[in-house]
């Protein structure tokens, strides 16, 4: 079992103790409580934390995630999704991509609503960095995924 | 040196991540995130070099 210092770089609380809490004494609201601040911490990059007061942790997570979303757009980037021009077995290519862009949460949403972000353009294409932003934007998503679950252990008590 | 700076920012923001949502004392977590981005960076330029000496064209 891991045990806390002086808290000196993210301060008291912030550091893992790695307790694990029974579930019987874990009630049903904090339960429902951990979920939704599970879905509100994919939903919006550092909110999940944030909701916990975890300041640092969620400035952190939240500031990495937003920076290498708009960091991907900035250097060409594109964000994936599903019924493009692949066939068969190959538009899992695209889906897994996809997958990755989603991790995202509302940023992906209100770029997809927006259509914004999705056209893979000639000019875009041949950048040098071109591929560098579509791995920041699906890295963004999956590092959103990391603190989703994060904040949720958090809320759960599995965490500290 | 578009790439390595570009590679640069991403190594020190996955590594960020992950010290942040590591398991430990504030000072392992620093010291994890250290060794993420020295991997990233270390294993990237080897693989680098690697791939420079092959003849692909």
């Amino acid at each position: 079992m891991f045990t806390t210092n002086d808290g000196s770089f993210f301060g008291e609380g912030e550091s893992v103790v790695g307790e694990k809490q029974s579930r019987s004494d874990f009630s049903e609201a904090a339960r429902r409580r951990a979920w939704l601040i599970g879905a509100g911490a994919w939903a919006v990059p550092g909110l999940g934390h944030l909701i916990q007061k975890r300041w640092v942790r969620g400035l952190f997570l939240g500031g990495v995630v937003w920076s290498m979303f708009l960091i991907g757009f900035a250097l060409g980037g594109h964000l994936f999704t599903i019924g493009g021009r692949e066939q068969g077995l190959a538009v899992l290519v695209p889906a897994l991509w996809m997958v990755g862009d989603l991790g995202s949460g509302l940023l992906y949403l209100l770029c997809w609503l927006l259509n914004l972000g999705f056209l893979e353009t000639p000019q875009a294409t041949a950048r040098v960095t071109f591929e560098y932003g579509n791995t920041f934007l699906v890295v963004a998503g999956l590092l959103n995924y990391l603190a989703m679950l994060d904040a949720f252990d958090i809320a759960a008590r599995r965490k500290q | 040196m578009t790439h390595l700076f570009w590679m640069a920012v991403f190594s020190t923001l996955v590594a960020i991540v992950f010290g942040v949502v590591a398991k430990g004392t504030n000072r392992h977590r620093l010291i994890y995130g250290l060794k993420v981005f020295a991997q990233f960076m270390l294993i990237a330029l080897a693989l680098g070099w690697v791939l420079y000496f092959l003849p692909f064209r």
